[in-house]
């Protein structure tokens, strides 16, 4: 079998094929790492360009991000310690949804996608406040905060962050905003670091950021 | 037929009009004018129609809204909602768990269940008040948007993969409610129910689905609210619809909103025949000045110039923290302006 299964599988968001793919390959020899390399992060990768080029929706993309989980989860972690699949370089990120606002599906998505790339995601959940994201990036010695929201209302809540961080003296944590309430708005308006325009778009932030290029190279 | 009701017949048969229709998506920002707390708006027919009539006379724009808040069939349907003194409900937890308990789920009465009672309220109110030069307008859920509130938008979107028979099923109970509660909403004095289907969005689902599943569905709502005496087939769909906006005349689809990041000029040309409302991005009418917003309605307007089948209005809600003077500014500045 070919790499190019598995990989097809996760971007049609074939879960039990991508599944059956993943462990068809390790069955034959594949190492785990090719199967997480030139798998699962090379997907994910197509489905960057795919949404960039063509329409972000989120059905799509929440499949393929499913069938990945499934093949990290049932598959790869029957065959590895999970703390081996994180990169080196793994960053830890807070997420969650701002106070005022109860939708999280954007947030969960974003969730995904970073998982997938290896890094430490702290889910804070929904109904947020300012003030537990920053105790969250404290304690868990995060260097990204992500905060969404669906509401303009919730503006203000967002603002609060960055001033907090830098009242605890968390200078080098990176505020990125998104949601779809929030692209009408800019960084400047909202206090924050980046405004992410869709998912990806934030994981190259972080990237970007990891990789010490300067912030506003990026917009 | 009112005097509204023949300029809409005007615009529908793109006859040119001798002034631009103005109608914003105006809801709970006329609360926050009028002093009210956006809960107490949410819950009582009075305060909405009266609101909106004194928000409408204030800004001089085309339309009232019979409308409380994108979670009205879903309270009546049994999701549990979260309420905030002085923001929109939301829905905390979907009616059904899984595919199993869509039996659950009871047929709604408009005239008991929830706060649709409260809604048919506002609308009487606002057909008492009749103002012959402007639109009476209701808002309903389209199918999709209400499925996904029963059953959480990540369930239905797994499900539309998994199980289509049951999201068949569950999108025919859905279409049956808006019918339903359109129906009722024309027959106590609106003149058309606007139907809001953000999840039917090519944000959230690619439009082969919003083709095979939502398609077929508002046709049939249309239709029946056309026999029921609605004066236009009237949907509002967020995001950046240019690649769904060629289906609407299929659907009986006679005027559309378009969100601002759909190019206005290319949706005028693709709206075969159907009437573009839009496109002004409500943030601006939090931040903006109100020279950037007469900027923006002159962009509009002169984008659309000649095209005779188009209503100035925002891509989506106005947030209800918007500026009063720049709503004014809009309306006053497409006054001006001669098509």
């Amino acid at each position: 079998m070919q790499i190019e299964v598995l990989r097809e599988a996760i971007l049609k968001g074939q879960k039990d094929a991508a599944c059956e793919a993943a462990r068809a390959l390790l069955n034959e020899g594949y190492k785990v790492e090719d199967i997480i390399h030139t798998g699962l992060t090379e997907s994910l990768r197509l489905l960057d360009v795919k949404c960039t080029t063509e329409e972000f929706n989120l059905l799509e993309i929440m499949l393929s991000g499913r069938a990945m989980m499934a093949v990290m989860d049932d598959v790869i972690a029957e065959w590895l310690p999970s703390a081996t699949v994180a990169k080196d370089n793994s960053a830890s990120i807070v997420l969650g949804t701002i106070k005022g606002d109860i939708h999280e599906l954007g947030k969960h998505v974003v969730k995904v996608i970073l998982i997938a790339d290896g890094y430490r995601v702290v889910d804070l959940g929904k109904d947020v406040p300012p003030l537990a994201f920053v105790e969250s990036a404290a304690m868990e010695g995060a260097s990204f905060i992500g905060v969404s929201s669906l509401i303009t209302l919730t503006i203000p809540y967002i603002r609060e962050i960055k001033n907090l961080l830098l009242r605890e003296g968390l200078t080098d944590v990176h505020v990125i905003a998104g949601g779809a309430a929030i692209q009408q708005s800019d960084k400047e308006d909202l206090n924050v670091d980046y405004v992410a325009k869709n998912a990806f778009d934030g994981l190259h932030y972080i990237q970007n950021v990891l990789s010490g290029m300067p912030p506003d190279s990026i917009e | 037929m009112s005097i509204f009701g023949d300029k809409i017949k005007m615009l529908l048969s793109g006859k040119p009009l001798s002034e631009v229709i103005v109608i914003p998506e105006v809801f709970g920002f006329s609360a926050r004018l009028m002093g009210y707390k956006i809960r107490d708006y949410v819950t009582d027919g009075r305060i909405i129609a009266s609101c909106q009539i004194q928000c409408q006379k204030q800004m001089g724009y085309d339309a009232v809204f019979a409308f409380a808040d994108l979670s009205v069939e879903a309270e009546a349907l049994g999701c549990k909602l979260s309420y905030e003194e002085d923001s929109y409900p939301a829905v905390s937890r979907p009616a059904v768990e899984g595919y199993n308990e869509l039996k659950r789920l009871r047929f709604p009465d408009p005239y008991r269940d929830g706060r649709m009672p409260v809604i048919i309220e506002a609308v009487r109110y606002l057909r008492d008040a009749k103002n012959e030069n402007c639109l009476i307008a209701a808002c309903i859920m389209g199918p999709i948007s209400l499925a996904s509130q029963l059953m959480g938008l990540e369930q239905l979107i797994y499900a539309i993969v998994d199980s289509p028979e049951y999201v068949e099923k569950l999108l025919d109970f859905t279409t049956e409610v808006a019918i339903s509660y359109g129906r009722a909403l024309i027959e106590e004095g609106a003149d058309l129910p606007i139907v809001f289907d953000p999840s039917a969005s090519p944000l959230v689902v690619p439009p082969h689905v919003f083709h095979k599943f939502e398609l077929p569905r508002l046709k049939r709502i249309y239709s029946s609210f056309k026999k029921a005496g609605a004066s236009a087939a009237w949907i509002s769909i967020a995001g950046n619809t240019i690649k769904i906006l060629p289906y609407y005349s299929d659907a009986g689809i006679e005027i559309a909103t378009i969100d601002y990041v759909v190019d206005l000029k290319k949706a005028c040309q693709l709206s075969k025949g159907i009437v573009i409302n839009g496109n002004l991005k409500p943030y601006l009418f939090v931040h903006a000045s109100e020279e950037e917003v007469r900027n923006e309605v002159r962009r509009c307007l002169e984008d659309t110039r000649g095209f005779n089948r188009y209503i100035l209005g925002s891509g989506c809600e106005i947030p209800i923290e918007a500026k009063p003077d720049n709503i004014a500014a809009m309306v006053s500045e497409a006054r001006c302006f001669k098509p």
